[in-house]
């Protein structure tokens, strides 16, 4: 999937070390793209993945995100 | 490339470990989303030479490892008294006081009041989040009619503990200030305007025009003991309904108290509903009465067993190493357990020692356990190098064996975590641990007493005790034909 999309702009990019697994963006997302994956990360949590398609760059899941570091949206 | 991404902070957060970057927040924080907001503000206004934040005691302890900007940590409530002395220093600074309403709505709520009527030049983000955090929970100033907390656990009562203090209205008497505001961090529209509300804050800071007061909504997941959503809804339908939204006074934009009436005034009526129910020591904690657990017994033929549990906070961690000191307990065994965690409740790394012995025990510490367990990585790659020969390692086999264990040490891996969604309850993936430890004879304790054990240990939720108990039983069975 993550070949696939690789160019696609904008997209979410997400470091699934950072995400606490809250489901904050998920919930916060117009597009319904994110969701939670089956994998663990390092700490032992699910952390949110993005679909591949749907993102229209609105940065709502960043802001609603309380980690700094776990989530960004590339534009352009 | 255009993105949009954290604006303000440092890189890396050294106190969690040299190659992460996460805070020590737990999952669906609102401090997280207003630690954003604010490093991004200073960081767009381009102050961050100019700040100097005044930190905290409670959950906010830490923005100084956060916020690239200068810091002074200041004593519990005392942000507002060290901002005062900080902003007189530095009348050319931009000075910020970051406080929780433990920290300002309590201890430090004539610090912060007499700053505010002063009219100190400093602005002050004051966290609300109903209750005290880091400390687990207790009943703090502003928690609501009938909410539950750790200290109030049938729910506020106000002919017992007064009525929510609404710190905005109060302030609002003062003739000083210049910008009182209350915002929220509940969903995306209440984020945006909070990062507005948190620019006009630092706009009137650069500009030296006064005292400002801004309040801040938030959800805190692990103590209103919801899931992040939850608590971001309770947020929004509780605590707006106790606190309204608005901006109270903002002098250069002609918002003044007058020109908001009289709706925001603090409640009025004093209503006494019922009588308070005061709870006893043994009902509000769930502890044992000295009847169902003995003293314990001298027998120098037992040796001393050492326990060493681990992983992140929210696993059930402590809750298991109880279980094990509980059916030493009703064992008549010496036994001691001892935590030891970060100040995060949720998501932190967590571990507890118990050990257990037939003598007097000197130590509750545990260096090289005889039994350890892990739930993840982390905890496996700092403790499995100190198990005793002989000894036996149980981890969760979601973990990466990236390290061996030492020779002669047995290494059992099991699916705890995957056994537990399996049957459907997710959070028991301690009991699966318990069944493991019961399956392999590694605590030479009664099958029967763990068992009991772990049952007093949802005597808070009795609901729950069957379903453990079955539990236990069908993952026992289950790693035994295994």
């Amino acid at each position: 999937m993550e070949e696939k999309t690789e160019g696609a702009l904008p997209r979410p990019e997400i470091e699934e070390d950072s995400c606490k697994g809250c489901g904050r963006c998920v919930a916060a997302c117009p597009k319904k793209c994110l969701s939670i994956q089956e994998h663990m990360n390092r700490m032992g949590i699910r952390p949110v993945g993005y679909m591949g398609t749907g993102c229209i760059g609105c940065a709502m899941c960043f802001y609603n995100c309380p980690e700094p570091y776990a989530l960004r949206v590339v534009k352009s | 490339m255009k993105t949009i991404e954290q604006k303000g902070m440092y890189q890396k957060f050294p106190r969690s470990g040299k190659d992460t970057r996460v805070t020590h927040y737990c999952a669906g924080c609102g401090h997280g989303i207003v630690n954003k907001l604010v490093a991004e503000c200073c960081a767009e206004m381009g102050l961050q030479d100019q700040t100097i934040f005044v930190d905290p005691v409670g959950c906010g302890v830490f923005t100084y490892y956060y916020w690239d900007a200068a810091h002074i940590s200041a004593a519990h409530g005392r942000a507002s008294a060290a901002a005062t002395g900080v902003s007189r220093a530095r009348p050319d600074a931009v000075t910020i006081a970051y406080q929780g309403d433990g920290d300002l709505g309590a201890i430090g709520f004539n610090n912060a009041f007499q700053a505010a009527s002063r009219g100190e030049k400093f602005g002050c983000i004051f966290i609300n989040n109903s209750l005290y955090g880091m400390t687990g929970g207790q009943m703090a100033p502003t928690t609501l009619e009938g909410e539950k907390t750790t200290t109030t656990p049938f729910g506020r009562d106000p002919a017992l503990t007064g009525h929510p203090l609404h710190v905005c209205e109060v302030f609002n008497q003062l003739q000083a200030p210049v910008y009182i505001a209350r915002v929220s961090v509940a969903d995306t529209k209440r984020i945006l305007q909070c990062k507005a509300a948190i620019k006009r804050l630092f706009e009137i800071q650069r500009d030296h025009k006064g005292y400002a007061l801004l309040e801040i909504l938030a959800p805190c997941p692990t103590n209103f003991r919801m899931d992040p959503l939850k608590a971001a809804d309770f947020c929004k339908n509780e605590m707006e309904t106790e606190f309204p939204l608005g901006t109270f006074r903002d002098v250069e934009k002609g918002v003044t108290p007058e020109a908001i009436g009289a709706q925001h005034q603090a409640s009025a009526a004093l209503e006494v509903k019922s009588v308070p129910h005061v709870a006893s020591c043994a009902e509000l904690f769930g502890v044992s009465d000295g009847v169902d657990a003995p003293p314990a017994e001298d027998d120098p033929s037992v040796p001393e067993r050492r326990f060493k549990f681990a992983g992140y906070g929210g696993q059930g961690i402590l809750s298991l190493g109880i279980c094990v000191a509980e059916a030493a307990r009703l064992e008549k065994r010496h036994t001691l357990w001892f935590p030891s965690y970060g100040p995060e409740q949720r998501g932190g790394s967590a571990s507890c020692s118990v050990v257990v012995s037939g003598t007097p025990i000197g130590s509750p510490t545990v260096e090289h356990p005889d039994v350890l367990v892990c739930m993840n990585q982390p905890s496996y790659e700092r403790f499995v190098g100190d198990v005793k020969k002989g000894g036996i390692v149980i981890v969760d086999a979601s973990v990466p064996i990236t390290k061996q264990p030492p020779e002669g040490v047995k290494l059992y891996q099991v699916p705890a975590i995957q056994m537990a969604e399996d049957f459907g309850v997710p959070k028991a993936a301690n009991t699966m641990m318990l069944a493991a430890l019961r399956a392999f004879k590694a605590t030479g304790l009664d099958d029967a007493h763990l068992e009991t054990a772990l049952c007093a240990s949802f005597k808070k939720k009795p609901q729950l005790v069957e379903k453990n108990r079955d539990l236990l039983h069908r993952a026992e069975t289950a790693l035994l034909n295994n």
